[in-house]
C-alpha cells in the first residue's frame, strides 16, 4: 500500500517562504491560514550565531492524534496515508487543534471567508473560498488533488533550493526513502510517537 | 556549542513555545459548569436532596450544553460528536452526558411525584447507580480530554482527571451545603458535609501543588507553562484567585463557618470556592504551551 511522505533538508532551506506562497496560491487559504510556513530560529549570542529554518506543515502522522481526538470522525486517514478533514462532518470543536503536537491545524472563524486579504474578496478568493466552510478546521492536504494527478505538492515543486522531497515512503527505492535512509532523517517530536510522515534532514 | 534560548511566541514565523489559544473562556465555562453540576448532583443524590440533584442536573446538562454549543463553529452538527467513542474522549463525554440527562432526570422524578416509582426499590437503585456513574463521567471526562492531548504537556498528565474529580466534588459539596441552608432543608447531614468540605480543600491543595511540581519536572514546555502560572502573565490570577481565594480563604472561612454557622460567611465560601474553581481550569487552558520542533 502506498504511503506518501516528505523529507525536508534543513541545510538546503533558505527561509525564502516560497513554499508558503506557493501553498497559498495553490490552495487559496484564507487570511492567517498557512498550511505550510517556515519558522526561523536564532541560536547563540554574537558573534557566535546561527540561523536555522524549519519548514513546517501537517506531518500526516500514521498515528494521528488529531484523528483520535476528533469526536465526529471528520478527520480521517486515506489508504495512502494522507490525513484529511471532511468539511461537512466537522462541527468546529477544535479538539484536533489542541491535539496536534505541531500546531499545524487551523480553524476558520465566522466571517473569515467574507473578509479576504483586502477587506473585499478578489475574483481569485471568490473562486477558491468555495472549497472552504466557516466554523470548521482545516489543514494541509499534501495537495491531494495534485498527487492524484501524479504531480508533487506545490511546496515541493516551487522550492528553488530543492529542500523538499516528496514520494512514496513504502518504496525503498524512491528518492524520499533513499534520502531519509542515507541522511539519517528524523521525525519532528518523535517522542510523541505520532509517527509523522514528514522527515527532517540536518 | 551554540546556546539556544527558545522564546514563547505567538503566530509569527519564529520557532518557540506556542500558546494554546483556541480553548479559552467558553470551554472553561463548560468545564466549570459540568464539574459543579455533576458534583452537586452526586453529593445531593447521596444525601437524597432532590432540589440539589435537580439543580445539578440543570447546571450540568443545560448550562454546560449551552456553553459547548455557543463555542462550536457548527453547532447544528453537534449530534455528530457521538460518532467516535472508540478513541475520542469528547465523544465518550457527550454519551456520558446524554445518559446522565436521561437517568438523572428519571432518578429525580419520583421525588417530585412525576413518576410512580418507590424510592428504595430495585429499579430505583439501578437507575440511581447508572445516574451516579454518569454524573461521575461528566465530572471527570474533561480531565481525560485534556490528559489525552500529547500536544500540550501541561495537560498531558494522569493527575488531570484526579484534579477534575476532586474539584467537582468540592464544588458539589459547597453548593449542596449552600442550598441546604438557603432552602431551609433538613440539616441533619450537614455536619458531615462540612467535614468533607474541609478535607476536600486540603486534598485539592495537595493535588494542585503536586500537579505543579510534577509538570515542572516533565518537559521544557511543561516547565514553561508552570512558570507562566507562577511567575508569568497568569501569576496574579492563579495565585490570587485559585490559591488564595479558592483554597486558602475558602478553607479559613469554612473553619469559621463551622463555628458560627453565619449565612453571610456561607455565601462568601460559595463565591470564593466557585471563583477558584472557575479560574484554575481557565488558567490551565490558557497556560498550555506547545513544544517547539527542533533539529538534533
Amino acid at each position: 500500500m502506498t504511503r506518501y511522505g516528505m523529507a525536508i533538508d534543513l541545510k538546503r532551506c533558505l527561509g525564502c517562504n516560497g513554499c508558503t506562497i506557493a501553498c497559498k496560491a495553490e490552495n487559496g487559504t484564507p487570511k492567517g491560514v498557512f498550511y505550510t510556513k517556515v519558522l526561523e530560529e536564532e541560536r547563540g549570542t554574537f558573534p557566535m550565531t546561527q540561523k536555522v529554518y524549519y519548514p513546517v506543515l501537517c506531518n500526516h502522522c500514521q498515528d494521528a492524534p488529531c484523528e483520535e481526538a476528533c469526536p465526529t470522525g471528520a478527520t480521517y486517514t486515506r489508504a495512502d496515508g494522507i490525513v484529511l478533514v471532511e468539511n461537512d462532518k466537522c462541527m468546529g470543536c477544535r479538539a484536533c487543534y489542541v491535539a496536534c503536537p505541531y500546531k499545524n491545524r487551523y480553524y476558520l472563524p465566522k466571517g473569515i471567508l467574507s473578509e479576504g486579504y483586502y477587506g473585499k474578496l478578489t475574483p481569485y478568493e471568490i473562486e477558491k473560498y468555495k472549497e472552504f466552510q466557516e466554523g470548521v478546521a482545516v489543514k494541509c492536504k499534501f495537495c491531494v488533488e495534485r498527487v492524484e494527478q501524479g504531480l508533487e505538492p506545490a511546496c515541493v515543486t516551487t522550492c528553488m533550493a530543492g529542500a523538499r522531497v516528496f514520494g512514496k515512503l513504502d518504496d525503498p527505492n524512491s528518492e524520499v526513502s533513499r534520502i531519509i535512509r542515507s541522511r539519517n532523517g528524523f521525525q519532528p517530536l518523535a517522542e510523541y510517537n505520532t509517527k509523522p510522515c514528514v522527515f527532517y534532514l540536518d | 556549542m551554540i546556546s539556544r534560548n527558545i522564546p514563547i511566541v505567538g503566530e509569527e514565523f519564529i520557532l518557540g513555545y506556542r500558546p494554546q489559544n483556541e480553548w479559552q473562556g467558553l470551554i472553561a465555562t463548560a468545564f466549570f459548569l459540568g464539574k459543579i453540576g455533576g458534583g452537586l448532583f452526586l453529593v445531593s443524590m447521596l444525601i437524597q436532596f432532590a432540589a440539589g440533584a435537580l439543580a445539578g442536573l440543570v447546571i450540568a446538562v443545560i448550562g454546560k450544553g449551552i456553553a459547548h454549543l455557543l463555542y462550536l463553529g457548527r453547532p447544528e452538527r453537534f449530534w455528530r460528536a457521538m460518532a467516535n467513542p472508540g478513541s475520542s474522549w469528547i465523544s465518550r463525554g457527550i454519551i456520558g452526558m446524554m445518559v446522565f440527562a436521561v437517568f438523572g432526570f428519571i432518578h429525580i422524578m419520583p421525588y417530585y411525584g412525576w413518576l410512580e416509582l418507590g424510592t428504595g426499590t430495585g429499579l430505583w437503585w439501578a437507575i440511581a447507580i447508572i445516574a451516579g456513574f454518569a454524573a461521575f463521567i461528566v465530572m471527570v471526562y474533561d480531565g481525560f480530554v485534556l490528559a489525552a492531548s500529547p500536544a500540550i504537556p501541561l495537560w498531558n498528565s494522569s493527575l488531570m482527571p484526579i484534579l477534575c474529580f476532586f474539584y467537582a466534588l468540592l464544588g458539589g459539596t459547597t453548593l449542596t451545603i449552600f442550598m441546604l441552608y438557603f432552602l431551609g432543608q433538613d440539616l441533619s447531614g450537614v455536619a458531615l458535609l462540612k467535614n468533607i468540605e474541609i478535607w476536600l480543600l486540603i486534598i485539592n491543595f495537595i493535588i494542585v501543588v503536586s500537579f505543579l511540581l510534577t509538570m515542572r519536572k516533565t518537559t521544557s514546555a511543561g516547565r514553561e507553562a508552570v512558570m507562566q502560572l507562577l511567575t508569568g502573565p497568569f501569576a496574579k490570577l492563579f495565585i490570587g484567585a485559585v490559591i488564595i481565594v479558592g483554597l486558602v480563604v475558602t478553607f479559613l472561612l469554612t473553619l469559621y463557618f463551622t463555628a458560627t454557622e453565619s449565612m453571610t460567611v456561607l455565601l462568601w465560601i460559595t463565591l470564593a470556592d466557585l471563583i477558584g474553581h472557575y479560574f484554575i481550569f481557565y488558567l490551565l487552558l490558557r497556560a498550555g504551551l506547545y513544544t517547539p520542533i527542533s533539529s538534533r
